[in-house]
């Protein structure tokens, strides 16, 4: 089965640091990484040809350094990897980059037909969860968010049956392939790479597509392409610190004292929670 | 003003302001500026001087000192002025109206009196009737019901096609969905099918009503910084928000309003299908609704010391959450996780015992309501942003806390 993997390199958000004068975020010096979530959809597509046989194709948007986080997916296990990379592709909000990355999605299967499509539910830097969704309505492919588990594929009559993660519950939910899904952090755990999967990541080549290579309506894609921008940013006013009692510090109170003072100063709100029952 | 090797002027990035929108690589005619690590870098030798860069970055971090002005965007065209009333997606559960849709409707309300247009309540779904009443006693003038059994369960296709029929049909000017994964998925398609603009997860709405846009103000890069979206030129202007962020408004059944039935156009071709449901008790528990959270972090990671931490929760009707390093560690498990790879929470009252607080964990609790931080740290992060820290041994602390909440409940009981 041909697998197809869309993976976004992101801020390491690890490493973010706030410089607590200005209250603003340290960037500088902070490595870029492959989306967590990205990392658990490779992962599960390496499983998936393993036991199913096939191939898995990682692809993602962005600059020439994105190239690094393709890199740690071929060394996860993935076969193609394919950059795109082009100033027009630039500036785009998740219709656009929707848009870009089905065009893409339907020249590879153009060559090689697509089963799977696996995205990360959504990115560490923005959080949008948007992009999956709307990939796969534009693919027209049956769509499953939010899976935890892959329970059946069956590719003699082309369906799939996987477990999703819904308010109040779960979800055992079979459809159609070619499918997209989008994957929650306990789908798989990506292994370790070995020493020879690292140099294999390091040497194998990548393509890299610019605009021209997957659409004919360039208006479509980038920031041209993006019905959304961004008016302002401000950094949010923080949460003040309250009130600190250090049970170290001697001064007669104890802890009890405290938490009493607390308990009077919230009673509203503690008094509506107390289990009477 | 820095000059290159060829006495140009030129511009330049400051990196701590650099949100990486790439505006600026897009908008750069000669392609000098790229993402280097993270942030935008003009190379020196291939900038122009233009300032094209300057205009449209958001952030001011680009200086260029030209003696110009900020040039306004290239000239837009304006929306289309057919599209008129805030929409709400009204979302079901367990046979009833979600709690985050009312919400909407009430910021609804608020956004449609500045519009001076009415509020209008989209309502796909099977048996939906009563639930439309409701709607209107929350705040919709209008309620389109999209009434089939068809739409019995959830399905992004189904549902997206009713809602894109209803938005062919009404035209609204905005469209709010509660940010539920539900909401989130349909949001997206909708936005797909309909080629507008859609911002997820907003913390605040507004509008412009010379321009009539909606302002959607939403946490980015972990919540550190918060943008403000505007989609200028498609309609509706759509938007996600979260649960519990909009106030509950008052429900007045006296209310009038009108309810719209409409045929459902049924989808064609092969639908997916719900196989079976595992309700939440059977499934695991959801963190995200509980009013209180007990939080364990890496400083309180100690089995032998849950049972007292459920017990804090259990007298406060809360639940236990977890830090990464503690899901880690294999003591509780993924789907108690709070942060930025965990759940989004926003407890009445988060206890957060022995966490430090990483920019993940507080990107994902900062809207909790009170916070309390009990740590040996006095410097961690947690206590600084705490409502009320208790520095020292939370083995020594929880148990004087369920002290006092167990005298409190006995005070209530008395009177």
């Amino acid at each position: 089965m041909h697998i197809v993997c869309c993976i976004k390199q992101v801020p390491d958000t690890a490493q973010v640091k706030i410089d607590p004068e200005t209250n603003t975020l340290i960037r500088s010096g902070v490595e870029s990484i492959c989306n967590p979530y990205d990392l658990v959809a490779v992962e599960t597509a390496v499983q998936l040809t393993e036991k199913h046989g096939g191939k898995v194709t990682v692809i993602t948007m962005g600059p020439p350094q994105a190239e690094a986080a393709l890199r740690d997916c071929l060394a996860l296990g993935a076969s193609e990897a394919i950059l795109l990379s082009d100033r027009a592709f630039a500036g785009a909000d998740t219709l656009a980059t929707g848009f870009t990355l089905s065009q893409t999605i339907n020249k590879i299967a153009a060559a090689e037909p697509v089963d799977l499509v696996i995205c990360g539910k959504q990115a560490i830097d923005g959080d949008t969860g948007q992009t999956g969704p709307g990939l796969a309505t534009r693919l027209g492919y049956s769509q499953f968010t939010y899976v935890s588990e892959i329970i059946k594929v069956d590719l003699k009559n082309r369906t799939i049956r996987v477990r999703r993660e819904v308010e109040g519950g779960r979800e055992i939910i079979e459809g159609k392939l070619p499918a997209l899904l989008t994957a929650e952090l306990d789908l798989a755990t990506p292994r370790y790479a070995t020493l020879p999967e690292l140099v294999r990541a390091l040497r194998h080549p990548i393509k890299t597509w610019g605009a021209k290579d997957i659409t004919d309506t360039p208006e479509k894609l980038g920031l041209k392409g993006s019905p959304t921008s961004v008016k302002e940013i401000f950094t949010p006013g923080a949460r003040a610190g309250g009130l600190v009692f250090d049970t170290a510090a001697a001064d007669g109170r104890t802890t009890a004292d405290f938490i009493n003072t607390l308990f009077e100063k919230e009673s509203v709100l503690l008094d509506g929670l107390l289990d009477q029952g | 003003m820095p000059k290159n090797s060829q006495g140009r002027d030129i511009a330049e990035i400051i990196p701590d302001k650099c949100i990486a929108c790439q505006l600026c690589v897009a908008e750069c005619p000669v392609s000098a500026i790229q993402m280097v690590g993270g942030v935008a870098k003009i190379d020196p030798e291939l900038c122009i001087g233009c300032g094209r860069c300057f205009d449209v970055c958001p952030v001011n971090a680009v200086i260029f000192e030209k003696p110009r002005q900020k040039r306004a965007a290239a000239g837009q065209a304006p929306p289309p002025g057919d599209y008129q009333g805030v929409a709400v997606f009204i979302e079901v559960r367990d046979g009833r109206g979600a709690e985050v849709s009312w919400e909407l409707v009430g910021k609804a309300r608020e956004i449609a009196g500045k519009l001076k247009t009415k509020v209008l309540g989209f309502l796909p779904g099977s048996g939906v009737s009563s639930i439309a009443e409701e709607a209107i006693a929350y705040g919709c003038d209008t309620v389109y019901t999209v009434d089939d059994a068809r739409l019995e369960s959830f399905l992004p296709k189904t549902y997206g096609h009713a809602l894109v029929q209803l938005c062919n049909m009404a035209k609204p000017e905005i469209l709010l969905l509660g940010a539920t994964g539900l909401g989130r998925d349909l949001a997206s398609v909708v936005a797909t099918r309909l080629e507008t603009g859609l911002t997820a997860d907003c913390t605040g709405l507004d509008v412009d009503p010379e321009n009539r846009w909606l302002l959607m103000t939403r946490p980015t890069f972990g919540g550190n910084i918060m943008a403000t979206i505007l989609c200028r030129q498609r309609r509706p202007q759509m938007s996600t928000v979260r649960p519990r962020v909009m106030k509950l408004p008052l429900k007045d059944p006296a209310r009038r309003g009108e309810i719209q039935r409409v045929e459902w156009e049924a989808v064609e071709g092969d639908l997916p299908k719900i196989i079976e449901f595992l309700p939440r008790a059977a499934a695991g528990i959801d963190i995200t609704g509980a009013p209180v959270l007990v939080v364990v972090g890496k400083g309180a990671c100690d089995v032998k010391n849950l049972p007292m931490l459920e017990e804090l929760a259990g007298l406060l009707q809360g639940t236990i959450a977890c830090s990464r390093a503690v899901v880690e560690t294999g003591l509780l498990p993924y789907e108690r996780q709070v942060g930025q790879t965990g759940k989004t929470v926003a407890p009445k009252i988060y206890i957060g015992v022995g966490v430090s607080g990483a920019v993940q964990h507080l990107a994902g609790m900062q809207g909790s309501e009170r916070i309390i931080a009990i740590n040996t740290d006095r410097h961690a992060p947690l206590v600084q942003i705490a409502d009320y820290a208790i520095i020292g041994d939370y083995t020594e602390i929880v148990p004087e806390m369920i002290k006092g909440i167990k005298a409190r409940i006995k005070q209530a009981s008395k009177k």
